[in-house]
């Protein structure tokens, strides 16, 4: 074989591969891409109680707090991420949140959806945040560490309820309507006012 | 090199397959989604028969029946009918020469709205399809059979018809299809008043978010209406606002009244069920409570949680109604519930005594020779504050609702009739009448229906023929065609 074929063959494969990496390299850009469509990835930038049931197992969450006294001036981010500062909020949020979509990718979620302790940590100042200026009984202000080496109790030790009830589980909550983008009046309906002159002007 | 280049294919190809593998779990997470809010149940669009809702929703349904149960009774209401015309014969004055002075009992559950329709005296009894006093509009807000109706034989033509031409139609009681579609069991709007009403005022209905949807299921039916025109059609006044001053200046400019009052001759605007106007105006609506929150609570069952369609007064399960949000305890609760009440009703039985007087008063002028001119004034003073008196009365839950707006609504009703009384007695002077003003007896509902030149005992009669002869027939020919399981 002389060099100057070996050259050539060296070249052809050389192309192959300058061929099917940039290939795989875009398949990979536009998988990424497609998943974060999907996945609606830009909703967990927001506090929109909404982007929590993206996944449907969170659903019965969803429903227990919005029938609840917190259903109206508050959503899951008030309990659920830290607020003392950005950093930590996004932080927080990334890590809690990778760890759902691992579990639930994996179809790994257990049948009652419990805290951890992280979560406990910050839904503890989270309702100490707000609680201890509207009630004055919560100022002694235990943290949630305090509460696991016994110094006083989290404030769901005794409010057991609040806010997602105190039947917990996968289907708990099993014909529950959670908001779905759809319009509320039914097509029959709609086409028959539209065909219907009858516009009642006064 | 060539190695090199082998192992970083390898590896973008393991990566891109993992990301496949990661977007199919989504996609297949997403379809779960899909498939949980799409029910797999087999109903029908515009099913009405609710017996059959209960196989796919047996909670729900077995809640909802219920209403049925007619056992609780607070301070001033009950789940049961009461005579109101029994215990305020005032009424019978203040609707003389309209069908409510027959008739007027406190409403009870979902579940015997069909009943309750034939029973009233108020729809008389008609003999065939082309007899009888009320129209098709008569059914808009009684059953799950309407919206079924109407998509049949459209709106117009649903309400322009006689009440009995729909006997064998509208057979189910106020159900399931009457807020829930079929086939998401979201909340829907089946009646098209409401629709029309918001498009009137620029308003998309479809806009509306769940929680608002949680009211406007409610306010299909329990707001104020009127028939527009000889097609009767089911019309919200609410163009120029919703509270009493905006409908009645609405009811003005088309210049409409449900009457002219028989013994008076003032034109009447009777006011239907104003509940959800009245709610809105109230703090709870303010904080952005619902009907549903308070109505419907959640409730358990084992391990499940589900929304109670036992639809009542909150007040006869405080502990998950009030309580979800007020730590008082249950006593104290319904005690500022009470108060609230207590303050309304008070100024509504003085205002409800005094219009009665003021109508009779009219009459006297009348009877001493008053003429039209003269007595038009006043008989707008009457109008106005009757439109008061009603506008808060007829909406039962006013006086807790909204216990201010309700006060500010009779003490404007007290104040105008107070008027109509001075212009009254003013005239009398004026003329040097010298015949006495005197009260007839009107202390029971049999001595006023009398006085205002009723005849129950012939329209019972003939009540109870109606439900004897007619109402079997329109039930075997329901069962007919399939839309009937129970005999109601």
């Amino acid at each position: 074989m002389s060099p100057s074929s070996e050259n050539i063959k060296n070249s052809r494969t050389k192309k192959r591969y300058r061929f099917i990496i940039p290939v795989l390299l875009g398949l990979i850009i536009g998988l990424i891409g497609f998943i974060l469509y999907i996945s609606k990835a830009h909703s967990y930038l927001s506090d929109d109680p909404k982007a929590c049931i993206n996944c449907h197992i969170m659903a019965p969450e969803y429903a227990t707090w919005s029938h609840s006294s917190h259903g109206r001036n508050t959503v899951c981010n008030d309990c659920h991420v830290p607020h003392d500062n950005f950093v930590r909020k996004y932080y927080f949020k990334a890590m809690d949140g990778l760890r759902h979509a691992t579990i639930f990718s994996w179809r790994a979620e257990p049948q009652v959806i419990r805290m951890l302790k992280p979560g406990e940590t910050v839904v503890q100042e989270n309702c100490i945040r707000c609680h201890d200026q509207l009630n004055s009984v919560v100022s002694t202000a235990v943290t949630a560490k305090q509460a696991r080496h016994g110094e006083g109790k989290l404030c769901w030790d005794c409010h057991t309820d609040v806010p997602h009830g105190t039947k917990r589980g996968l289907n708990s909550a099993p014909n529950a309507r959670v908001p779905l983008a759809e319009t509320p009046v039914p097509e029959w309906l709609d086409k028959m006012i539209k065909e219907n002159k009858h516009t009642n002007k006064d | 090199m060539k190695r090199k280049n082998l192992l970083i294919v390898i590896l973008l190809a393991a990566f891109a397959f993992g990301l496949g593998l990661l977007a199919n779990s989504i996609i297949q997470r997403r379809a779960e989604s899909k498939v949980l809010s799409y029910q797999a149940n087999k109903l029908n669009p515009f099913e009405s028969v609710n017996e059959k809702w209960e196989e796919f929703y047996p909670r729900e349904y077995q809640s909802w029946k219920m209403t049925s149960d007619t056992t609780f009774k607070s301070k001033y209401h009950s789940s049961n009918i009461v005579d109101l015309l029994e215990e305020r014969p005032e009424m019978v004055i203040l609707w003389a020469g309209y069908a409510v002075s027959k008739d007027y009992g406190t409403p009870r559950g979902h579940y015997y709205a069909i009943q309750d329709v034939y029973h009233t005296l108020r729809t008389g009894a008609p003999s065939d399809t082309s007899t009888g006093p009320q129209p098709g509009s008569c059914w808009t807000c009684k059953s799950p059979d309407v919206p079924r109706m109407m998509n049949q034989v459209g709106i117009e033509k649903f309400y322009g018809s006689k009440w009995a031409d729909f006997g064998s139609d509208v057979v189910n009681s106020i159900g399931c299809a009457d807020c829930h579609d079929s086939k998401t069991m979201n909340l829907t709007i089946t009646r098209p008043a409401l629709v029309e009403a918001f498009q009137r005022r620029g308003k998309d209905i479809r806009q509306a978010t769940q929680q608002e949807m949680r009211s406007l299921v409610c306010a299909q039916c329990h707001v104020e209406y009127y028939f527009k025109g000889d097609n009767k059609y089911v019309t919200f006044p609410w163009d120029k606002g919703m509270n009493a001053d905006d409908i009645e200046k609405y009811y003005d400019t088309v210049q409409f009244d449900d009457y002219v009052h028989k013994l008076s001759r003032t034109p009447i605007i009777k006011a239907q069920h104003p509940d959800y106007e009245v709610f809105e105006l109230g703090i709870h609506a303010q904080r952005g409570v619902s009907c549903a929150d308070c109505h419907m609570p959640y409730k358990s069952q084992g391990g499940i949680k589900y929304t109670d369609h036992h639809i009542s007064s909150p007040l006869a399960n405080i502990n998950n109604t009030c309580q979800v949000c007020h730590r008082e305890s249950e006593a104290v609760l319904a005690k500022n519930v009470y108060d609230r009440q207590d303050y309304v009703y008070n100024l509504r039985n003085r205002l409800e005594k005094q219009l009665a007087k003021v109508h009779l008063m009219a009459k006297f002028a009348w009877d001493n020779g008053a003429q039209e001119a003269e007595m038009k004034p006043i008989l707008q003073l009457i109008r106005k504050s009757q439109w008061r008196w009603d506008f808060i009365t007829a909406s039962h839950g006013a006086a807790f609702h909204a216990p201010i707006e309700s006060q500010r609504v009779l003490g404007d009703g007290m104040y105008y009739a107070m008027q109509a009384e001075q212009g009254i007695n003013d005239w009398i002077l004026k003329k040097g009448v010298t015949a006495k003003f005197v009260m007839p007896d009107i202390s029971t509902k049999a001595k006023a229906q009398q006085y205002i030149g009723l005849d129950i005992p012939k329209e019972k009669a003939a009540k109870e023929k109606f439900l004897k002869d007619v109402v079997p027939q329109w039930l075997q020919k329901a069962k007919e065609k399939g839309l009937l399981i129970t005999k109601n």
